[in-house]
């Protein structure tokens, strides 16, 4: 293939120096989370320059402040469901459920309901990075006799991955979600992208 | 308009002209970002930090440093706690699972995919200080400042990324 190793260098110089495909959205995306920033300055009635945001946290103290209100949220948006039955659980896609009305959290969380779906499994539990992938730090909770699990997280905007473990031996990615490929042994996991202003 | 004006524009209240920016340095950037955390997913995620982060400390920029190498500053160290991230997110799911072995990649991406994983052996600071001076061309000079290291150092750690990265590919690829 290489006659020398110096050919071997200047062909992975020029290969690493190639554009790399990236998705067109990314850019937009940027924008739209700066402009998002933007109003809450001017809201705070004077303008301020971006380095001078105040009143952040980071995103576990967040989810500790989040999870309180996570329950009354989750029950008001559920909608219903029509179970189904999967040979080792189906999982139903995260579904984002809206704005938190503290408004400390308001810029900075979004609640996501992961569901799953199998009435033969004892336990679920989402794992995730969010959650520093703990199978006990996430159950997800069964509704009577339907065989449909879910839980609601308070997940700041950006991407995360995750999976869902049931009966604290099955790694099971969400089917319905974007999927990563295999990496370095590791099973799959999904991909749930929580967006600053999904309106 | 040079970048300085650019920021200057943002800086006083036009958001709108930091799109200047990012049409500027995000696919650049990007190349650098995705050879660093190896997963373009993760590269993205990478950068879209990266710039919001520039964005909010730009009133801390300073205009005598050049701007790219300053963004540049950013990106790198959000590509390193990716990458981190990474590897601990790794170690803990290995823990659940059996090792699978996986088929070879497609033939016709081989060579290239080759060179994905002699680049994923290479040490993490190996692997920066040659995307630094050969992908991003930056001065050793200039890496010096973004890195916080020394000169000589980082001649030395170029010189032994290429000899490991030489040795990684001959070993497949010489005949």
């Amino acid at each position: 293939m290489f006659d020398g190793s110096d050919d071997v260098l200047d062909w992975a110089g020029r290969e690493l120096r190639r554009p790399v495909a990236t998705d067109p959205a990314c850019k937009a995306r940027i924008m739209e989370c700066v402009r998002a920033e933007a109003p809450h300055r001017r809201r705070a009635g004077m303008r301020r320059r971006p380095g001078a945001r105040t009143g952040w946290a980071s995103p576990l103290v967040q989810l500790g402040l989040a999870a309180g209100i996570a329950g009354l949220i989750a029950m008001s948006a559920l909608r219903p469901l029509t179970p189904s039955r999967a040979i080792g659980g189906t999982a139903l896609g995260p579904t984002v459920l809206g704005d938190s009305v503290v408004n400390t959290l308001r810029d900075t969380l979004r609640f996501v309901r992961f569901m799953f779906v199998d009435p033969a499994a004892s336990r679920v539990a989402l794992v995730g990075d969010f959650n520093d992938w703990g199978a006990r730090a996430t159950p997800l909770v069964p509704a009577e006799s339907t065989g449909v699990w879910s839980v609601a997280v308070a997940l700041a905007p950006g991407r995360h991955r995750y999976a869902f473990v049931v009966d604290d031996t099955q790694w099971v990615a969400d089917p319905s979600a974007f999927p990563l490929p295999h990496q370095h042994g590791a099973r799959r996991t999904s991909v749930v992208t929580v967006t600053a202003n999904p309106d | 308009m040079t970048d300085a004006a650019v920021v200057r524009r943002v800086l006083d209240g036009d958001v709108g002209a930091f799109a200047i920016l990012v049409e500027r340095y995000y696919d650049r950037y990007a190349r650098y970002a995705v050879h660093m955390v190896g997963s373009r997913e993760e590269a993205e995620d990478a950068l879209q930090d990266a710039f919001l982060r520039a964005y909010r400390s730009l009133a801390r920029y300073e205009e005598r440093e050049r701007f790219g190498a300053w963004l540049f500053r950013i990106v790198m160290n959000q590509c390193r706690t990716v990458a981190a991230k990474r590897r601990r997110d790794e170690t803990r799911a290995a823990e659940w699972v059996q090792e699978t072995s996986e088929a070879h990649p497609a033939e016709h991406h081989a060579l290239r995919e080759e060179l994905d994983r002699a680049l994923a052996r290479l040490t993490s600071e190996q692997r920066e200080a040659v995307l630094l001076k050969y992908t991003e061309d930056f001065s050793y000079e200039e890496m010096a400042v973004i890195t916080g290291t020394g000169v000589s150092a980082l001649k030395m750690r170029v010189k032994r990324a290429c000899e490991r990265l030489r040795e990684l590919l001959m070993e497949v690829y010489c005949v």
